[in-house]
């Protein structure tokens, strides 16, 4: 009796074994080999056998990339089109999310922002960019980072609207009250009080936001033509659909698209899956 | 008294002030929203000179193929792609549930979930050549050194292959996310029922059945919708990995409509269909909205 338990608790701790390694091989070798490939020397690229392991690794691609292609003005812009758009979405979302948790506003009003704000999250990209494509040429902003901000500020409010939403209301309204009673207005109340308290969520909804931006690439393909205001991801794409694809390149800039996001994921890892279900799952 | 006679009643100062944030704030949102819609509407009843044309883009929109093979291809990815996803987000949630115990570890394959999570689809896609390209590919390599086949298998250049490859790749990036999502509704099942039931001689499948899956059901909703909000605008790693081919298999709606709109430039089709999109999307948006289990008050 006490044998068979065991064995049932061995071949069970087993399959777990294996399946989470399978599953740890499948997902850990294809950015193990985008790695590996973008340490790969030209001359290597072309070598008749296909190794495994690098010979030789060199950063010659990752010069490359970023020197002798240019792709740094890239990287320049995607950090200056993610940054304002976080701005503007924040700035955005505490003005909406400020008053439908702080002050009183009829129900109904709240509960018809939130749901206006999760249909946004809907919104199907391609069927905006179209228009919002004949908007930008109109306002003769086509190939201007600002034409980028305003689209991703729109498209990452839902996420905003509803994290902010989450962290502002688990702050008591009794903190600010003593702040007016002792004499001090709203707006000190809110920003020397409310704000200095939320601040962690409002972290971590820039950083989602900024992850986002960072990755978007409908818009950026559409709405871009030039170094001018190309974001990082659509250099990526200038690499791939190429005649003849340079694998290392290739490979370098896939490397560096996904670095930051990672670093600020390490930041941000507790509010990730709150970002993405719209704070209905919280890590404690 | 005085609020009986409501109606008239002056706003209070934190009411105004209310009305003054909201009001520019989503007063721009909602212009910056709907001049788009009203634009498109326009457009699709145009023609390129902007004249008047009533219904005929929408008719030319309906009556090409291509919008059929794009649904069509759509659909064949959402039905690969959301159930595998579901499946094995919620095998791997329920093997880490019941099997991992050391906190650490737990800990360890939280941070390494959300790891693809944030990875820039685009940088997907980079990926996915280097597994699939012909010739370079080193899934082929792979095969290859362990003698699973001998001849190049052209992943991309075949229908079916092709259309496998671009799903797997998002079963790659997506499943982790069902994996969190259902996990964390695991550790909301309360563990005196578990014991109850471990008492009662229940088995695993009679623990997952009776009493996980009551816990998990409100999170399959949410996560069919903000998969379904994704899976019905996938573009990047498609556009990357085969951008739409091999012939018309792998066109999804999106990448098709970016075709009509900025290969084809015919504009006014574009804008009918992104009408048609947009109309049947918020028809959507309604029937699946109403049984989410968010907080909304």
């Amino acid at each position: 009796m006490r044998g068979a338990v065991s064995r049932a608790i061995l071949l069970r701790t087993a399959l777990a074994v294996l399946a989470l390694g399978t599953a740890g091989v499948l997902y850990g070798f294809p950015l193990y080999w985008l790695f590996v490939t973008s340490l790969k020397s030209k001359a290597e690229l072309f070598a008749s056998s296909v190794h495994l392991v690098p010979h030789n690794p060199t950063l010659a691609a990752y010069s490359s990339v970023l020197i002798e292609r240019g792709f740094w003005v890239l990287l320049k812009n995607s950090v200056i089109v993610c940054f304002s758009t976080v701005v503007v979405t924040l700035v955005l979302g505490l003005l909406i999310t400020y008053p439908i948790t702080r002050l009183p506003v009829p129900p109904r009003l709240r509960v018809n922002i939130l749901i206006w704000a999760l249909s946004l999250r809907f919104l199907p990209p391609i069927a905006v960019v179209i228009p919002y494509f004949a908007i930008v040429r109109t306002l003769q902003i086509y190939d201007q980072p600002i034409a980028l901000i305003g689209i991703y500020s729109l498209f990452n409010l839902p996420f905003a609207i509803w994290m902010l939403k989450g962290f502002l209301e688990e702050i008591p309204l009794e903190l600010e009250d003593a702040a007016l009673v002792d004499g001090a207005n709203r707006w000190i109340a809110f920003w020397r009080v409310l704000l200095p308290l939320a601040a962690p969520g409002v972290m971590a909804a820039g950083i989602i936001v900024f992850t986002f931006a960072w990755s978007e690439f409908l818009f950026a393909l559409i709405l871009t033509a030039t170094p001018n205001s190309q974001t990082f991801p659509v250099g990526v794409q200038g690499l791939v659909t190429q005649f003849e694809i340079i694998w290392n390149d290739m490979a370098a800039s896939g490397v560096i698209a996904m670095t930051l996001p990672l670093v600020l994921m390490v930041i941000g890892r507790r509010y990730i899956v709150a970002g993405l279900t719209f704070g209905v799952i919280r890590e404690k | 008294m005085k609020a009986a006679r409501a109606g008239r009643r002056r706003l209070s100062r934190d009411e105004r002030l209310a009305y003054m944030l909201l009001l520019p704030a989503l007063g721009a949102v909602f212009v910056i929203v709907t001049i788009p819609f009203v634009l498109v509407i326009i457009q699709s009843i145009s023609a390129e000179d902007g004249t008047l044309v009533g219904f005929r883009n929408y008719s030319r929109a309906l009556a090409n193929p291509l919008l059929y093979d794009a649904i069509r291809a759509t659909g064949v990815y959402s039905l690969i792609v959301l159930p595998t996803e579901i499946l094995l987000g919620l095998t791997f949630a329920l093997l880490v549930h019941r099997t991992v115990r050391p906190q650490g570890l737990r800990a360890a394959i939280y941070v390494l979930a959300i790891l693809p999570l944030v990875v820039p689809p685009v940088a997907i896609g980079v990926v996915g050549r280097l597994v699939y390209a012909p010739s370079y590919g080193v899934l082929n390599v792979i095969l290859e050194r362990i003698g699973f086949v001998h001849h190049e298998v052209n992943w991309l250049g075949d229908p079916t292959l092709a259309m496998l490859a671009v799903a797997s790749v998002d079963i790659w990036q997506w499943t982790p996310f069902v994996y969190l999502v259902l996990f964390s509704g695991l550790q909301t099942v309360p563990r005196e029922s578990v014991e109850a039931a471990q008492i009662d001689g229940a088995d695993w499948w009679a623990q997952f059945r009776y009493i996980d899956l009551f816990y998990l059901r409100p999170l399959f909703l949410l996560i069919v919708f903000f998969r379904l909000a994704d899976v019905l605008r996938v573009f990047d790693h498609v556009f990357i990995l085969t951008g739409g081919g091999p012939g018309t298999t792998t066109q999804l709606l999106s990448l098709y409509m970016y075709r009509v709109e900025f290969k084809y430039f015919d504009s006014g089709q574009a804008a009918a269909l992104a009408v048609l999109v947009l109309v049947s999307f918020s028809i959507l948006y309604r029937l699946i909205s109403r049984a989410l289990p968010l907080e909304r008050t």
